[in-house]
């Protein structure tokens, strides 16, 4: 039977947020998802299956991704977090942006953001991965709408893209 | 086609700047001032009578501003064609997961630690879960026993089976002399084949937000399919005029696949306004979707077909249980149209089919991308092979033998029109020729291939309206109410405006749905809808505004209207383009308006107001054998809006040793009547392959005495990035048989594309390794009993 009135404390949490700090009260269990959308307007953070099994709710941690539906927010204390309203730039989209418009990888959009961000953190780590390299760094992010083809087509070309910005 | 400009080319989406970044609004990402946080206590067992609620413990938790109970809803029932639905179960819970009370309060946290407080007292009922028990004149549980009380909806009008009181429609098909057919027979081949429950799992959960006005009318916000259904569901449920109820497209919609058609939020959320007067948002969590959500049909179907030594059908004989589960929902409709699926690609002298919609206790189905259709193509194209085995023909070429062609008489009595459905055969056959029909590969792994044909019709009658205005800055605004479910409505609709007037999509607005404002269509972005009928609305549109512009300029310019044109912004004659004049020039006044005068010109802030009106209608059809009467069908009467075709090919690799399935390589092929857009219909086309495969191999919301045990997708698979076939092994093709009314010629096609694939799958492990699964889906346990059994025996 669970307790009628539960005391407790809201935290005071500093989040950083595309470069940006933020300040909030949280309640200590709330997630990152919940206080990225909820306290913050971050709404492109999507949460789907709130277990975290389908990646919709991917953010970067200092580059690395993690489901911010299953982490706590205080964790993310010190952090950079990046969503996807950060990804692009003064000077444009970010080049898997630009692919996922391109070669038609979006369709209802609810897993984009965070199939984005992890085929950032993937390409971010290796830009030289392959097709399967690929598509095993997504297996944890699913989509129902496209069947994959599209959003691998999109991440490769992106990578091509990112090859020649980061030689130069 | 020659000549356009706009439509047939794959013009980037309008909606996908928005959703790279971030910026897209779902009905999940509205807040209003005010808002309130609905949740739902659900029921635990599987039929159970309410004994009491004790409701006084959550209502004392600070922060809870309602709570509502059976007690507090009408105790009129709802529901698309049975009205079999309370709103809250007032007496008798039906399934695991009927909701009983609902909570209103300041967070979602709070709502769910008052849902821990209600106390609720059952009193446990025997359940019936198997269909076909559920199907039998005497079952041991009715499941709803006043079912011949119920009102029923005339959409479509139902037939109950007096000696079957679990059975709420039944529907009938007669053609020819089926038992005449099976006595010319040289072969019969009867086989039963069943498919399983699988969710829709649209990423964006069930979700709205209601406002009850001080008026009594209603302001919904949804993230649905379908605003004016909503509204008149609504309309009927709380006896309102459709002028009181506004529902209000929240803008991009996270998928839909069928399963957003249905009420499922918007009632409860409805009573919590009502009772504290703040808007409710209520939103299903993944849990939510699986257990009271809705799934697709589990079908069982008998199928006994007649066929000469050459392959040629004879006779076809069916017999189809549909579980509805608790509640109805679509799933007469879907009773009804099911049989669609066994009529549009072949030719077949006699046949006969009966399809029941059969309660249980288990969750309540609805609609689903395919429409019945899926799961009677399971059946039939799996029978195909069989046949074709048992006749030693191959498999291409009975199926080349019997299909229908333009002009043909198919099993209602229609004639067929715009059938593109041999070239997509061809076209995959070819494809996969160069491959063998099953092969060694290393180890255990042996490889096969198969396809299997699939057809979706687009449901009739449907009506679409739409305006479009042309502004003084000579923007383009059209006004529809089709659903942005991620197929990409917005922007195949906006090509066909820019068309009409010669400009490029970027000088087209479209504007989003809200029944206040924008124009009816009555059943929304279902059944495969879309483009045609909504489509044809926005080309009549743009006709009326541009007669009306084409008037205006005639004056001016000095020509005759029908010697003019639009193109660019700019109306010119035909025979002199020089002679022109801006449409921006049209709103300029030339002299000062004189009370009451018009005509001439129009003033820089009005606008051209275009109208186009849409109604696609099917012919009569016998209740009895939805027979087409002859004259009827000869003057053009259809039984549906179109048919699109698919046709799929799979290369499979199996392990003997494992049962493991991996789909290496899809073929596929649609005809579309005319691509508008064609990277958007190959997108339908891969997520269609891909949503196939996980029917075919894994997807299955299982459930264990009507609880559903694997509710997240944890452990309900659907298809990852690993399980798709490399780019390079995913071939499409868009095949185009024009239909005459289509816009540009052009057919839906979201629906098509998973009727063929679980079939081909199963085709392709019978090449394999010789075992034929007959029970969707094929898993790995499936299959290695099978084969066990096999090597056995």
């Amino acid at each position: 039977m669970p307790c009628e009135e539960v005391t407790y404390m809201k935290q005071r949490l500093e989040l950083k947020v595309n470069g940006q700090t933020y300040e909030v009260l949280v309640d200590p269990w709330q997630s990152l998802a919940d206080v990225l959308r909820e306290e913050l307007g971050f709404t492109g953070v999507k949460v789907s299956c709130n277990s975290g099994n389908c990646g919709s709710c991917t953010v970067l941690l200092d580059g690395k991704a993690v489901k911010s539906c299953i982490m706590f927010a205080p964790l993310a204390k010190g952090k950079e977090i990046l969503t996807i309203e950060g990804l692009a730039t003064e000077s444009g989209l970010h080049p898997l942006q630009e692919a996922f418009i391109e070669h038609f990888a979006v369709q209802c959009g609810y897993c984009t953001p965070g199939m984005i961000l992890m085929a950032k953190a993937l390409l971010d780590e290796n830009l030289d991965a392959t097709e399967d390299e690929i598509r095993e760094g997504l297996v944890g992010n699913l989509c129902r709408c496209t069947g994959y083809v599209k959003i691998v087509e999109a991440i490769m070309a992106a990578k091509e893209k990112m090859k020649v910005t980061s030689s130069h | 086609m020659a000549g356009h400009s706009v439509v047939g080319k794959s013009i980037i989406r309008l909606d996908a700047l928005d959703k790279v970044t971030g910026k897209a609004k779902y009905c999940e990402d509205l807040k209003l001032p005010g808002m309130l946080y609905g949740k739902v206590l659900r029921s635990p067992y599987p039929h159970a009578h309410i004994t009491s609620i004790d409701t006084s413990r959550a209502e004392n938790i600070s922060g809870v501003r309602a709570v509502i109970t059976g007690r507090d809803v009408p105790e009129k029932r709802y529901g698309p064609s049975v009205f079999d639905q309370h709103t809250l179960a007032r007496r008798v819970v039906r399934y695991v997961g009927d909701p009983v009370a609902a909570v209103a309060a300041d967070s979602v946290e709070v709502a769910e630690r008052a849902l821990g407080l209600l106390k609720v007292e059952y009193e446990k009922l025997p359940a019936i879960f198997d269909i076909e028990e559920a199907w039998e004149k005497n079952p041991p549980v009715i499941v709803h026993r006043d079912l011949p009380k119920y009102e029923l909806g005339k959409f479509p009008p139902l037939r109950l089976v007096p000696d079957r009181p679990n059975v709420c429609h039944l529907r009938m098909l007669r053609h020819g002399d089926v038992e005449r057919g099976f006595k010319e027979a040289d072969l019969i081949v009867e086989n039963k084949f069943t498919t399983t429950r699988i969710q829709h799992c649209p990423f964006e959960p069930h979700g709205s937000i209601a406002q009850a006005e001080s008026d009594g009318s209603l302001t919904i916000w949804a993230g649905r399919q379908s605003i004016f259904l909503a509204r008149q569901y609504l309309c009927k449920l709380f006896d309102l005029l459709p002028s009181q109820v506004r529902v209000i497209a929240s803008h991009y919609i996270g998928g839909g696949f069928g399963s957003k058609v249905t009420l499922y939020t918007e009632p409860i959320g409805v009573m919590l306004s009502m009772k504290t007067g703040r808007p409710v948002k209520l939103t299903f969590s993944r849990e939510e979707m699986f257990s009271s959500g809705g799934t697709r049909i589990p079908f069982v179907i008998r199928i006994r077909d007649g066929v000469k030594k050459d392959g040629t059908l004879v006779a076809r004989d069916m017999e189809m249980l549909l579980g509805m589960g608790a509640y109805a929902g679509s799933g007469p409709l879907i009773t009804r149209n099911c049989i669609y699926g066994a009529v549009a690609t072949y030719r077949i002298p006699n046949a006969k089919i009966d399809a029941y919609a059969v309660y249980t206790n288990e969750p309540p189905v609805t609609s689903f991308r395919g429409f019945g259709s899926s799961q009677v193509l399971w059946a039939i194209e799996s029978q195909m092979d069989v046949i074709a085995e048992e006749l030693g023909l191959d498999a291409v070429e009975l199926r080349r033998k019997n299909l229908l062609e333009e002009g043909d008489t198919n099993i209602t009595g229609e004639i067929v029109h715009s059938i593109g459905i041999r070239e997509c055969l061809d076209k995959v056959a070819e494809s996969l020729e160069g491959s063998p029909k099953s092969k060694m590969e290393g180890g255990p792994w042996r490889r096969g291939k198969g396809l299997a044909l699939g057809n979706k019709y687009s449901m009739a009658p449907t009506a679409a309206v739409a305006i479009v205005k042309v502004k003084g800055d000579g923007t383009i605004e059209v006004h529809e109410s089709a659903d942005e479910i991620g197929q990409g409505c917005h922007t195949v609709l906006a090509q066909i405006a820019a068309e009409e007037f010669g400009v490029s999509v970027d000088e087209v607005k479209m504007v989003w749905g809200d029944t206040a404002f924008t124009p009816y269509f009555s059943r929304g972005s279902t059944s495969q809808r879309t483009t045609f009928n909504v489509g044809n609305a926005i080309r009549l549109a743009c006709q009326d505004a541009k007669r009306q512009i084409f008037e205006i300029a005639a004056e001016k310019v000095h020509a005759q209207i029908q010697d003019m044109d639009i193109k660019d912004g700019a109306i010119y004659v035909r025979s002199d383009p020089s002679q022109r004049i801006s449409v921006t020039e049209l709103f300029t006044s030339e002299r000062a308006l004189s009370p009451g005068e018009f005509g001439d010109y129009v003033e820089p802030s009005a606008e051209i107001l275009g109208k186009g009106v849409w109604v696609t209608r099917p012919a009569p059809s016998d209740p009895e054998t939805a027979q087409i009467p002859e004259n009827v069908a000869r003057m053009g009467g259809r039984l549906a809006g179109f048919f699109g075709y698919g046709v799929q090919g799979v290369e499979v690799l199996v392990n003997i040793e494992t049962g493991e399935v991996k789909v290496e390589k899809v073929v596929a092929a649609s005809d579309v009547g005319y691509p508008l857009n064609p990277k958007m219909c190959e997108q339908q086309i891969e997520g269609g392959v891909a949503m196939g495969i996980g029917s075919a191999l894994w997807e299955e919301v299982a459930l264990d005495k009507g609880k559903v045990v694997n509710p997240n997708f944890g452990n309900y698979k659907i298809v990852t990035s690993i399980n798709m076939p490399k780019i390079e092994n995913v071939k499409v093709f868009l095949v185009s048989a024009p239909h005459k009314e289509g816009p540009y010629g052009a057919k839906g096609t979201g629906e098509t594309q998973m009727t063929p694939t679980a079939p081909a799958v199963a085709n392709a492990i019978y090449n394999a390794v010789g075992v034929r699964i007959k029970d969707l889906p094929i898993t790995r346990e499936r299959v290695f009993r099978v084969l066990r059994e096999k090597a056995g025996g």
